[in-house]
C-alpha cells in the first residue's frame, strides 16, 4: 500500500528553490549594483556602466588584475604538469608499498587556510632572511597556490586512470610502444579530459583563493581579493561591485567548462571505450 | 599491472624505481618542501620568544602558550579561552543548520532524472566557487543597514532603527552556512544516490509515521554521507577566518582571527604559531569525537575516516 503525498513533493521543491535564491541572491545583488546609476546601496535609479569605466581607470585595479590573471595562469599550468605527472605516478606504481604517499596528497587539502598561510610566511620569510631568496612576491603566491592545486589534479588524473581498462596499457606494451611513445599516443589522450578539468578547477582554486595568497604575497604583488579586502577595510566603492562582478562571471565560465568536459564521452575516449 | 619486458631484470627493476620516483618525486617533493617543512617550522616558532618587532627569536620558552591560556603582562584573562569556546559553539550551530537544509536538497536531487542530476549538483557547487571575500562582502551588501532585508528586520520590530544586520554573530552563522552548504550536499547527495528505496516503502506498508520512516529506515543509509559531511563542514568551518572577520564584530571573533591577528596587526608570531598549534589540536580532537559518534550510531561500524 503506498500513500501518495504530493503536498510532501510540492514542498520539497519549493525548498530546492528558496535554497537556490539563498545561493543565488547575494552573488546577483554584487552583479546587479555594479551597473547601479548611483553610488548607493539604498536606491538604484538607473543602469550605467559608470564603475566598469571607473574600474579600468584605477591603475591599482588593473594591476590587481593583472597580477591575478599571472598568478592563476602561471601556477595552474606548473599544477597542471606536476599534479598530472604525480596523479600518472599513483596509478602506475599503485601496487607498491604507497600507502604513505597518501597523507602528504590529502594534507593540503585537510590542512585550514590560516595555518597553510602562516606556515609558508614564516618558511618563506625565513628563508629570505637566511638566504635572500624567496622575497614574497607574486614568485610565493605562485608556489603556494601550485602547492594546494596540485593534489586535486592528481587526483583527477588518477580517478580517471583507474577507471580505464588496464589491460589497454599492456596492449600498447605488446605493440612494443616505446615509452613516450606510449605517453604520447596512449597516455596523453586517455587524459585529455582530466588535464583540461584539473588545469581550470587549478584556475578556479586560484581565483577562490584569499587566505593563502594574502598571506604569501609581497607589498608589489597585491591581486584582486586582497585588493578586495582592503578596499572593504578602508571603505567600499562601487567599483568593488565592478570587479567582484568580473570574478564570478570568470568562475562561472570555468566551471561551465570543467561540467563540459567532465562529461566524458564514451565513444570517444580510449580510456572508457 | 604488469611488465613482461621491464621486470625482468634487475636493470628493469631499477628502471622501474627511477621511473616510480621520477612521476611521483616532483609532486610529493613539492608538497614536502613548501608545506610539510613550512609547518614543523611553525611548531618550532611557538616555542620561540617574540622579538621586538614581533617575529620569533631565542631562546625557547613556553611564554607563548602562558600567553594563550590568558596570563599576560595585566593578569589573567579569560578572552582566548572565551574565543576558542566561540568557534566550537558557532560552527556547532552553523553545521548544524547545513545539515537540516543539507538533508531535503540532496534529497530533492537524487530524485530527478539522471542526465540532469550533474547539472543540479553544479548549481549548488559553482557559488561557493567565487571567491570568498566577494561572498562575504556579498552578504554585507545585503546586510547593511539600509538594505531591504534589513529594513524587513526593522518593521518586524527585530531590530533597532539605523542598526544593520551586520556585524553580528548572526551575520558570522549565515556566511558560515552560506559557505559550506555545498559540502553537506555532495556526500549526502552521493548517500541518497545508493539508498534503498525498499526499505522506506517497507516502513510504510507496516504504518511508520513519516518521522519514524525517515529515522528508521533512511537516515542509517545516509549515515556515512552525513558524517563525511559533517567532517567537512565543521572542519574548516572552526578555522573560519575570513567571514567572522568581516561578517562579525568584536564579539564573534574565531580562533582563525586570533591567529591571523598575531601575524597581521599586533605581531607576536611565537603566539601566533601556538593559537595554530592549538587550532590543529582542538581540530583532532573534533574528528576523534566525530568519529566516536559515527561509529556509535552506526552501530560500530566505521563510517567515518
Amino acid at each position: 500500500m503506498k500513500r501518495r503525498i504530493p503536498w510532501f513533493q510540492v514542498g520539497l521543491r519549493g525548498f530546492w528553490y528558496l535554497t537556490l535564491l539563498f545561493l543565488y541572491v547575494p552573488l546577483v545583488y554584487v552583479v546587479l549594483y555594479s551597473f547601479n546609476a548611483a553610488n548607493s546601496y539604498a536606491r538604484f535609479p538607473g543602469f550605467s556602466l559608470r564603475w566598469y569605466e571607473t574600474m579600468l581607470a584605477n591603475p591599482y585595479l588593473m594591476g590587481a588584475l593583472y597580477n591575478s590573471v599571472v598568478l592563476a595562469l602561471t601556477s595552474a599550468v606548473i599544477a597542471t604538469a606536476i599534479g598530472a605527472v604525480l596523479g600518472y605516478g599513483m596509478y602506475r606504481y599503485r601496487e607498491m608499498k604507497l600507502g604513505w604517499l597518501i597523507w602528504f596528497i590529502y594534507l593540503p587539502i585537510v590542512m585550514p587556510d590560516i595555518v597553510y598561510g602562516i606556515s609558508q610566511m614564516t618558511f618563506f620569510v625565513t628563508i629570505h632572511d637566511l638566504t635572500g631568496l624567496l622575497r614574497p612576491s607574486l614568485t610565493t603566491m605562485i608556489i603556494a597556490h601550485v602547492s594546494f592545486q596540485v593534489p586535486f589534479v592528481a587526483l583527477l588524473i588518477y580517478s580517471q586512470l583507474v577507471r580505464m581498462d588496464p589491460l589497454l596499457f599492456e596492449a600498447t606494451q605488446d605493440l612494443y610502444a616505446a615509452p613516450l611513445q606510449r605517453a604520447w599516443f596512449f597516455v596523453l589522450p586517455a587524459i585529455r579530459a582530466s588535464l583540461i578539468s584539473g588545469f581550470f578547477l587549478s584556475i578556479t582554486l586560484s581565483i577562490d583563493d584569499f587566505v593563502i595568497s594574502f598571506f604569501t604575497s609581497g607589498p608589489d604583488s597585491t591581486t584582486l581579493p586582497i585588493f578586495i579586502w582592503s578596499a572593504i577595510k578602508r571603505g567600499v566603492t562601487p567599483e568593488i561591485n565592478a570587479i567582484s562582478a568580473l570574478m564570478i562571471f570568470a568562475v562561472f565560465s570555468a566551471a561551465l567548462i570543467i561540467y563540459v568536459f567532465q562529461r566524458v564521452r564514451p565513444s570517444r575516449d580510449p580510456g572508457t571505450a | 599491472m604488469s611488465h613482461p619486458v621491464a621486470s625482468s631484470s634487475l636493470w628493469g627493476r631499477l628502471l622501474r624505481r627511477w621511473h616510480a620516483w621520477a612521476t611521483i618525486g616532483p609532486g610529493v617533493g613539492f608538497i614536502i618542501l613548501f608545506l610539510v617543512i613550512p609547518s614543523f617550522m611553525l611548531m618550532a616558532v611557538a616555542f620561540m620568544t617574540q622579538g621586538p618587532y614581533g617575529l620569533a627569536q631565542m631562546p625557547l620558552s613556553l611564554q607563548s602558550f602562558r600567553e594563550l591560556a590568558g596570563f599576560g603582562f595585566f593578569g589573567w584573562s579569560p578572552g582566548n579561552l572565551y574565543t576558542l569556546w566561540r568557534s566550537v559553539w558557532q560552527t556547532t550551530i552553523a553545521t548544524a543548520l547545513v545539515i537540516v537544509i543539507s538533508y531535503p536538497i540532496a534529497y530533492y536531487i537524487s530524485t530527478r532524472p539522471a542526465h540532469l542530476q550533474p547539472l543540479l549538483l553544479l548549481i549548488v557547487i559553482v557559488p561557493s566557487w567565487t571567491n570568498q571575500v566577494i561572498r562575504a562582502f556579498a552578504w554585507m551588501n545585503i546586510l547593511a543597514p539600509g538594505s531591504a532585508l534589513t529594513n524587513f528586520a526593522y518593521n518586524l520590530g527585530f531590530l533597532s532603527e539605523y542598526m544593520g544586520l551586520f556585524p553580528s554573530t548572526f551575520a558570522v552563522v549565515l556566511g558560515l552556512v552560506y559557505n559550506f552548504l555545498p559540502f553537506m550536499v555532495l556526500p549526502l547527495y552521493a548517500s541518497f544516490q545508493n539508498l534503498d528505496h525498499r526499505l522506506i516503502h517497507a516502513a510504510r506498508d507496516l504504518y511508520a509515521p513519516p518521522v519514524k520512516a525517515f529515522f528508521q529506515a533512511v537516515f542509517p543509509q545516509t549515515l556515512p554521507g552525513l558524517m563525511a559531511g559533517t567532517v567537512l563542514v565543521s572542519i574548516p568551518a572552526f578555522g573560519m577566518y575570513v567571514i567572522p572577520d568581516l561578517l562579525g564584530g568584536g564579539r564573534s571573533q574565531m580562533i582563525g582571527n586570533l591567529v591571523a591577528r598575531q601575524f597581521a596587526e599586533s605581531s607576536n608570531w611565537p603566539l601566533g604559531a601556538a593559537a595554530a598549534m592549538l587550532m590543529i589540536v582542538a581540530t583532532l580532537v573534533g574528528l576523534l569525537i566525530l568519529r566516536r559518534i559515527g561509529r556509535r550510531a552506526g552501530g560500530g561500524k566505521e563510517v567515518v575516516l
